[in-house]
């Protein structure tokens, strides 16, 4: 009988705090809210909640209500019927894959209507963001999303194991013969069971090359760029990768994996370089938050990606916000988007979240720069921004051009194929799908 | 308001029992009708169509989307594998199911105990189990090189060749699936009367004998079933490859469900998908028909 009253009593409690949970939710009502759709990693959330905090506070009148879809898949799926059901998100994190068939849904607003509106942006702005990155945010030469954060690839490797193979550990490898040289120097099997003991470089081929080995292509893409490929022409009427460059870089992949054994390697090449099995990799600035605890013990360093046989170069990323037109706030939305590119913004996201910001005034902000002396592997990449360059977002067929670079890479280095054969009879896939769009 | 089923005939049926039947079979239709044999006829639509999901307006591009098919190199690599996965794992299957079957059918010690554990596959979530199987083909620290290092075979490097990654998958397939199989063959052999078999153990017949002229077309129908049913999901196998191989390497693993499920939901190019679809559909539709007409004839108790 007590045990009963007890029980009452405690219902009660709860239902009145149910009752007080709804009345500040009616208060809060009274603010504009706007919904962000993002798939940020883990790691990177609780920097996301600062940054939503810090515009909170200076916009009480504000609420930004951020919504994690676990991956980038699942993101576009989720787009696709909250559009055609009218519940589309205010603004998303978008892929710049997806720009095409969002542009043709007219879901999405250009960002001109915002940059040249009444509370837009002043001259020169647009043109302080790294280029590489308006490339990808923009479909035929019309803006239609801003970057809300870059990232790169530069090389990570281990000094301890450059000092133990006779290399200087303050000179990472600075070309391609010198990058083969040094990752087949740190690759052997001492105990000779057949298994290396340590492998001296990874490059991300099958298992590890990521849904229709997109993450393969994204890795390549410097390479083919440093030997002065492309991936196609300015007209897009055909595809270039199949080019000197990309046989060049085609190359350097296939001999990289035939004499590193690559074959029997591991797909986890993190937790291989954190248990001292792999000398170098290339990486990006998204792992160093978590690298700080991972590689505590290990001697390591970022270095600038190799210079190729024509230019420097590495490949940039990030990710985009865009404004949909079922938004019922587009100008407070804009007014999320406007800030975010703030160069203060910019720096006091990227010191948190680990990723680069997007324009150069951010070199110029004081803490940002103490923050860059303080963290020489987080410099490396920031800098590398300079020589950062985008796959030219492709008006059709992109995801599929990028599946016929993975079927060609595949096939040099798995299947051993020649080279110039491979990316021949990938770029004729190619180009007969941009024939038959072009028919369209 | 009900009628015993003895009574019903057609005259019988009044205009308010069809209004009361319908009413309760109308949850179930609209379940049907929505989710099934609307999507049915809404992919047949799209098969001639260009749709890409983002926006409502399909375009009609007649049969372009079944010649790109058909044009396509990689459509008939895939169609392959799947053949190749098919005719890989039916054998294996059916012949292990019925062994396994045959031999629990004795009265074993421990014989509920072994039946359990050879289901417990069919039961496991495909991806859970698939990921249970990626680290055992692991060729440097899985369970799989590691035994048959003691049979002195070297390493194989499971998922990253092209064929060892096919055979590695229909090794998959095959525990996966053979459970289901063994249940239904064991039901097929407790349904043979003992009789059978002791008039032809009087006849003088042995094991063999009694095996492969009593067994064997005893359980024919079983066996049709199973081989149909079989066929079906092994052309239709995904959850498996998405998770174990993700179709590679050098797409030597990518099947027909997979390579739908690519152009559906990475391409956005759902026209093509859905005549992908109907194409697995006519194919399965024929062969299983095939199988019918040829093999109905040979079976006892199936005409």
């Amino acid at each position: 009988m007590k045990n009963k009253k007890i029980l009452l009593i405690v219902l009660i409690i709860i239902s009145l705090g149910f009752g007080c949970g709804e009345r500040n939710n009616k208060t809060a009502d009274a603010k504009i809210k706007l919904v962000f759709w993002h798939s940020f990693v883990a790691s990177t959330i609780p920097a996301l909640n600062e940054l939503i905090d810090k515009f909170e506070t200076e916009h009480p009148n504000i609420q930004i209500e951020a919504q994690y879809i676990p991956s980038g898949d699942a993101l576009i799926q989720k787009l696709i019927t909250a559009i055609r059901s009218k519940t589309a998100p205010d603004i998303s994190w978008l892929h710049s894959d997806f720009l095409e068939d969002l542009v043709e849904a007219d879901a999405i607003y250009k960002m001109e209507d915002f940059i040249n509106g009444s509370n837009g942006l002043a001259e020169g702005e647009i043109e302080d963001i790294y280029p590489a990155l308006i490339q990808f945010s923009s479909w035929r030469g019309t803006l239609y999303s801003l970057p809300m954060e870059a990232t790169n690839l530069a090389l990570i490797y281990n000094k301890e194991m450059f000092r133990k193979a006779g290399l200087d550990p303050e000179q990472p490898p600075k070309t391609w013969d010198e990058l083969h040289e040094f990752s087949k120097k740190l690759t052997f099997d001492k105990d000779k069971n057949g298994k290396d003991d340590q492998t001296g470089m990874f490059i991300p081929i099958y298992p590890a090359a990521g849904p229709l080995g997109s993450w393969m292509v994204w890795q390549w893409e410097p390479f083919l760029w440093q030997a002065g490929g492309d991936i196609i022409n300015e007209e897009q009427t055909k595809v270039l990768y199949d080019g000197e460059g990309g046989v060049k870089a085609l190359e350097l992949w296939q001999k990289i994996y035939r004499d590193l054994r690559l074959r029997t390697f591991t797909s986890d090449f993190d937790v291989a370089f954190a248990s001292k099995r792999l000398a170098m990799s290339m990486d990006g600035p998204w792992n160093l938050p978590r690298y700080k605890d991972l590689l505590k013990n290990l001697d390591w360093a970022f270095a600038p990606l190799p210079t190729g046989p024509v230019k420097q170069a590495t490949v940039v990323g990030g990710e985009y916000l865009a404004i949909f037109k079922q938004s019922k706030h587009p100008d407070v939305a804009w007014q999320f988007l406007k800030w975010i590119i703030e160069p203060e913004i910019q720096a006091f996201w990227a010191m948190r979240s680990g990723y680069l910001p997007i324009r150069h005034a951010v070199l110029k902000v004081p803490e940002f720069q103490k923050y860059l002396e303080d963290n020489p592997n987080f410099k490396v990449f920031v800098e590398q921004m300079e020589v950062g360059q985008a796959q030219r977002p492709i008006d059709y067929g992109g995801l599929e051009i990028t599946r016929h670079m993975a079927q060609a890479i595949e096939n040099a280095t798995i299947g051993n194929q020649d080279v110039r054969k491979a990316l021949k009879e990938a770029a004729e896939n190619s180009n007969r799908l941009l024939n038959s769009v072009k028919k369209k | 308001m009900f009628q015993t089923g003895r009574n019903i005939n057609k005259k019988s049926y009044k205009r308010g029992d069809f209004l009361s039947a319908f009413l309760f079979l109308s949850p179930t239709l609209v379940i049907f009708t929505t989710f099934i044999l609307f999507p049915v006829f809404f992919s047949f639509y799209l098969s001639f169509h260009s749709w890409n999901m983002f926006s409502g307006a399909t375009t009609f591009i007649g049969l372009e989307n079944y010649t790109r098919m058909f044009q396509s190199s990689e459509f008939w690599q895939v169609l392959g594998n799947t053949a190749v996965y098919t005719i890989g794992t039916i054998p294996i299957n059916m012949a292990l199911s019925l062994w396994v079957a045959h031999i629990l059918n004795k009265k074993l010690v421990g014989r509920k105990f072994l039946r359990t554990a050879f289901f417990a596959p069919v039961i496991i979530s495909p991806v859970a189990a698939a990921v249970i199987w990626r680290w055992m083909y692991d060729p440097n620290f899985g369970l799989i090189n590691y035994s048959i290092s003691f049979l002195g075979i070297d390493a194989v490097n499971w998922l990253n060749e092209p064929t060892a990654a096919m055979f590695a998958l229909i090794i998959m397939g095959v525990w996966k699936t053979f459970g289901i199989n063994m249940v239904l063959f064991s039901a097929g052999l407790q349904g043979i009367p003992d009789n059978y078999f002791e008039a032809a153990e009087l006849d003088g017949a042995g094991k063999w004998a009694k095996f492969w002229h009593i067994t064997i077309p005893m359980l024919a129908p079983t066996t049709f079933f199973i081989l149909i049913m079989s066929m079906i999901s092994s052309f239709q196998v995904f959850d498996i490859v998405y998770v174990l191989t993700s179709g590679g390497p050098m797409g030597s693993t990518k099947v027909l469900v997979f390579y739908v499920y690519e152009y559906a939901f990475k391409f956005f190019e759902m026209g093509y998908a859905s005549a992908i679809s109907y194409f697995l559909f006519a194919v399965l539709f024929v062969l299983t028909m095939a199988q019918v007409k040829y093999l109905k004839s040979k079976v006892y108790g199936a005409a």
